[in-house]
């Protein structure tokens, strides 16, 4: 049903502008630099905008526009909304602002009137004051801010829905310097029409879409219900994260009971993200921590994890970390223990944590990994392999990369350190293999991949 | 009287709060276990109740203008014969007319004297986003101090209500503390259920305390109730 918006063949941008700086300029640009399909200007004042034929009205556009984009004041844009209208076009999205988000009587009446026509007509709308869609495959992009300050992502399958215009864009510019792909970013604004939900069905059913992540202030009134409904559908399917913001109670309410004293509004959605089977990101770190291991593990099978690492310490800050968040690090089996014993000098520890200890080179983690990766009883292992130690040259990473394929099983790495370990971390995540630099965040990353397993029935305590 | 019946006789009213015992009549519709409870206008009605109901009795003054009871001496405890009641009954008012001389008196409350378990509370409130929302916690007058509550958005299934249960941090109070038989967090569940079902089918209902419920190794029952309701 959204498709038009994601899928254009052809797109419409009123407001169009060849003056530097502005954003009917900025969208022609975006256009011209990664649309494939048919782009044409709107602007009565021009007859060609950077090689393109600008049009005077919608109406006077020759072909079919499957998506107008409107980069308009916003008094103008009823009468532009009744030629778009007439010409056919059904999927809008409107970057102006001046509407309800104002606080002005005008404001909201303007979001009113916009919102009849766009119904009387059947046009589905995302915004008014929004930044749109950053669509990695097809190439529409209306977000606003030039290349040269806000880099774009490489493509990949993470897609996001932002309620804020501002951290969509941060967060895209902040993927693309960390090289997370990223597959389509939609930022909606005052939501009149096109919602949460909406989105949330069309990156559902998307097959270019493995994770999405959603950053939320409120649902719309009464939309609560099927939120949770339409969610927890999606997310059988796939990992939905959502970063719930505006945490704080509701502050002022004289309650009536108890009850209304301690429903504030942030406890409800923990209730709702809970019944949907969402995975709740708790902080800035965790939205990313926790997709990108959502995007390339495996679902777990139990909450047996194992530690492999070169540095003792970092086991013990391991350890605490993974039972913290509700992990078992069993102790060896006793015949996993003999074999290793066999191959291993005696100074190595064989208890999980398994301490290569400083004097490991590849070949010892190969080694060791091989005999516990494949073993039923290991549900994930995290690797800690610190690049200091001279033994260590890059086999390892390698043989990582094989076996996350071969073993089918979580496999993530904790790495600590500057150059060397920036290289090693770069080559692992390259291949999904997620690396962290902190213990913490690792063990709560790998919870939520636990919980999400639970959530479809893979994990079964 | 329906349930339906009660709501439309309080709105009818103008009174926002349901008095204590429609609030039991209401719930215990919805099959919650509320303790046995009848309205007495005068103390000799009340000693005639109570040798109906049986003792240990409670006494709590009826006022829609009076939410704070046992701050006016409305509630006497513990009462064991005829002859306590009625001498209790005609305390309570006298206090009352004392302390607050301008409060409408519907008459008292003579209640079955529910026995000390867990205090718990299962609430319900009507939300503008999400609809009928139940919670859970431990319950007493403790609960806004210690904000140890969970919540769920209605219809709830009795898993989900069971997860609700053992989600709070005190759940370990649940499993049978210090030699303490377990509760019975099934009969838990099932009240959440039904408080969601009850918010579900009566939307004139804003909020619901049943605060404490007295929770047991085998069932659980609401030894006070508070509703309410919207007028418009």
């Amino acid at each position: 049903m959204l498709d038009k918006f994601f899928n254009p063949r052809s797109v419409a941008i009123i407001g169009a502008t060849p003056k530097e700086g502005k954003v009917g300029r900025v969208l022609v640009e975006n256009f011209i630099r990664r649309f494939k399909g048919k782009i044409y200007p709107v602007n009565p004042g021009y007859d060609e905008i950077l090689g393109l034929k600008c049009y005077r009205s919608v109406k006077e556009i020759p072909d079919e526009v499957d998506l107008a984009v409107i980069a308009i004041p916003a008094p103008k844009v009823p009468q532009v909304m009744h030629e778009i209208g007439e010409k056919g076009i059904k999927a809008v999205i409107i970057i102006s602002g001046g509407f309800r988000e104002t606080g002005t009587e005008e404001g909201a009446r303007l979001e009113d009137e916009v919102k009849k026509i766009s119904k009387e007509y059947g046009i589905r709308v995302i915004g008014p004051n929004c930044i749109g869609i950053y669509d990695n495959w097809s190439g529409v992009d209306t977000y606003f801010l030039p290349d040269n300050k806000m880099m774009r992502p490489p493509r990949g399958y993470i897609s996001f829905i932002s309620q804020s215009g501002a951290f969509a864009s941060a967060l895209l510019d902040w993927m693309a310097y960390h090289k997370i792909g990223v597959s389509r970013a939609i930022s909606y604004g005052n939501k009149i029409d096109v919602d949460d939900i909406d989105l949330l069905e069309f990156l559902g059913e998307d097959d270019k879409t493995k994770v999405i992540f959603m950053y939320l202030e409120g649902l719309k009134k009464g939309r609560g219900r099927l939120f949770i409904k339409k969610a927890r559908e999606i997310a059988r399917k796939k990992p939905i994260v959502i970063y719930k913001a505006g945490k704080t109670e509701r502050g002022g309410l004289a309650a009536a009971s108890h009850t209304a004293a301690l429903a504030g509004n942030y406890q409800l959605y923990v209730a709702a993200i809970r019944q949907a089977g969402l995975i709740e990101a708790k902080s800035f770190d965790e939205i990313m921590d926790l997709s990108k291991v959502l995007l390339t593990q495996p679902l777990m099978k139990g909450r047996k994890v194992y530690v492999v690492t070169d540095a003792g310490g970092v086991g013990v800050m391991l350890t605490d970390a993974l039972a913290s968040e509700g992990f078992i690090l069993p102790r060896t089996p006793p015949d996993l223990k003999e074999e290793l014993r066999k191959h291993l000098p005696p100074h190595c520890i064989v208890e999980n944590p398994i301490d290569l200890t400083g004097d490991t080179d590849d070949e010892r983690y190969i080694l060791v990994l091989e005999k516990l990766l494949p073993r039923e009883d290991v549900d994930a292992t995290v690797v800690v392999a610190l690049p200091q130690v001279p033994g260590i040259k890059g086999k390892v990473a390698e043989y990582l990369i094989e076996a996350k394929e071969k073993y089918k099983k979580p496999l993530i790495s904790v790495l600590i350190g500057s150059v060397e370990a920036e290289k090693f971390k770069n080559v692992l995540e390259n291949n999904g293999i997620p690396v962290f630099e902190s213990p913490e965040r690792a063990a709560k990353a790998l919870a939520a991949l636990y919980r999400y397993s639970k959530f479809r029935g893979v994990a079964k305590d | 009287m329906e349930p339906r019946e009660i709501i439309r006789r309080a709105l009818e009213e103008g009174r926002s709060k349901l008095l204590e015992h429609e609030a039991y009549e209401l719930v215990g519709s919805y099959n919650i276990p509320v303790p046995k409870a009848y309205l007495a206008k005068t103390p000799e009605e009340a000693g005639k109740l109570a040798e109906k109901i049986g003792y240990p009795i409670v006494l709590k003054i009826v006022s829609p203008d009076i939410s704070h009871k046992s701050d006016v001496g409305g509630v006497i405890l513990d009462l064991n014969s005829k002859e306590e009641v009625v001498e209790a009954a005609k305390k309570i008012f006298d206090n009352v007319s004392k302390k607050a001389p301008n409060a409408r008196i519907a008459g008292v409350l003579v209640q079955e004297m529910v026995p000390y378990g867990l205090e718990v509370i299962v609430g319900g409130l009507r939300d503008g986003i999400f609809g009928s929302v139940v919670m859970f916690g431990i319950g007493g007058i403790f609960v806004e101090l210690l904000r140890d509550v969970s919540f769920r958005i209605a219809p709830i299934s009795e898993e989900e209500a069971l997860e609700m249960i053992n989600e709070i941090k005190a759940s370990k109070l649940l499993e049978g503390y210090r030699g303490q038989p377990p509760i019975d967090k099934k009969a838990l569940a099932k009240i959440i259920v039904n408080v969601g079902e009850l918010l579900e089918e009566n939307p004139e209902i804003q909020s619901i305390d049943l605060n404490p419920i007295m929770a047991y190794s085998s069932g659980a029952k609401v030894a006070d109730a508070r509703i309410i309701i919207k007028t418009k």
